[in-house]
């Protein structure tokens, strides 16, 4: 078995803020990537609960394809 | 409203537009309304490959009561708005949520959500993805020991649902008549409790995440 397995199903041992608090940046976040702006220390928390929450996760993506998809149809 | 930082001009127009005051604001509703209804089609098309045949009966129906949910959450919290994002990407994370919470839900409606031991036992032929990949048969009896003898009842039903068989944590909520970040505040004290376990029998180096 690898690490990552473990990962997978115990999570990571980093600071967690959970979903709610970690919703309160969602939204942050996906600006700054979908601007292609760096991600400061701020989110790494945010980052951590990316990877143990798959429900918070599958919301992240969708709304960062979300705003990525109306960039996109932006007048440059 | 305190705002963090100062408006984008656009984000600033919608705060305005949307004031209970505002003369505009019935347009101003409407035009989010159209946002909104725009982003939970496009996040329910996303998702569509995913869901079963009895999410897609309703798929338009689950879009528009996704994005009038979503507007009426909105309107309730926009003295919460801070900037720190555009309001148009504020205002489509409700979409986001509205709409992922209701598919889920229809695509775990009709399915029970209970503990079953003989997931152990079907290992490793159908096992779920999660524990697909578990090789060592001292480590998985570990993992097992740890479950039965350091979780209580809640927190082993939760950790083997949300792991093991793969149950949204907000499909859970709902069963259990709580809160999506109850269920994973239960689940983060689980894996801890599991982990320390696991590193006091040698089992997790305790090293972060790859």
């Amino acid at each position: 078995m690898t690490d990552i397995d473990l990962d997978r199903l115990l999570g990571s041992d980093r600071d967690d803020p959970g979903c709610d608090e970690a919703g309160e940046l969602m939204d942050a976040y996906c600006d700054l990537v979908s601007r292609g702006e760096p991600v400061s220390d701020q989110f790494e928390e945010f980052l951590t609960h990316m990877r143990n929450c798959d429900a918070c996760r599958e919301d992240m993506e969708g709304l960062l394809a979300l705003v990525r998809e109306r960039a996109s149809e932006e007048p440059r | 409203m305190t705002n963090a930082l100062v408006l984008d001009e656009e984000s600033a127009e919608w705060i305005r537009a949307l004031r209970p005051e505002s003369a505009g604001r019935d347009d101003a509703v409407a035009r989010l309304h159209a946002l909104l209804l725009r982003a939970t089609r496009s996040e329910a098309l996303r998702r569509r490959p995913t869901l079963p045949a009895r999410a897609l009966d309703d798929f338009d129906n689950i879009c528009v009561e996704a994005a009038s949910d979503a507007l009426m959450a909105i309107l309730a919290k926009l003295d919460s708005y801070r900037g720190t994002a555009r309001f148009t990407t504020w205002a489509c994370k409700f979409a986001i949520l509205e709409t992922s919470s209701r598919l889920r839900r229809v695509a775990w409606r009709n399915r029970r959500v209970e503990n079953d031991d003989s997931i152990w036992d079907r290992l490793p032929d159908s096992a779920p993805p999660a524990l697909q990949r578990i090789e060592q048969r001292q480590l998985l009896a570990a993992l097992r020991r740890a479950i039965d003898e350091q979780l209580t009842e809640r927190q082993r039903f939760i950790f083997q649902s949300v792991t093991m068989d793969e149950v949204p944590t907000d499909v859970l909520a709902e069963r259990l008549g709580t809160t999506r970040g109850a269920i994973y505040k239960t689940l983060h004290d689980a894996r801890a409790k599991l982990r320390r376990a696991l590193e006091a029998s040698g089992h997790h180096d305790g090293g972060p995440v790859k």
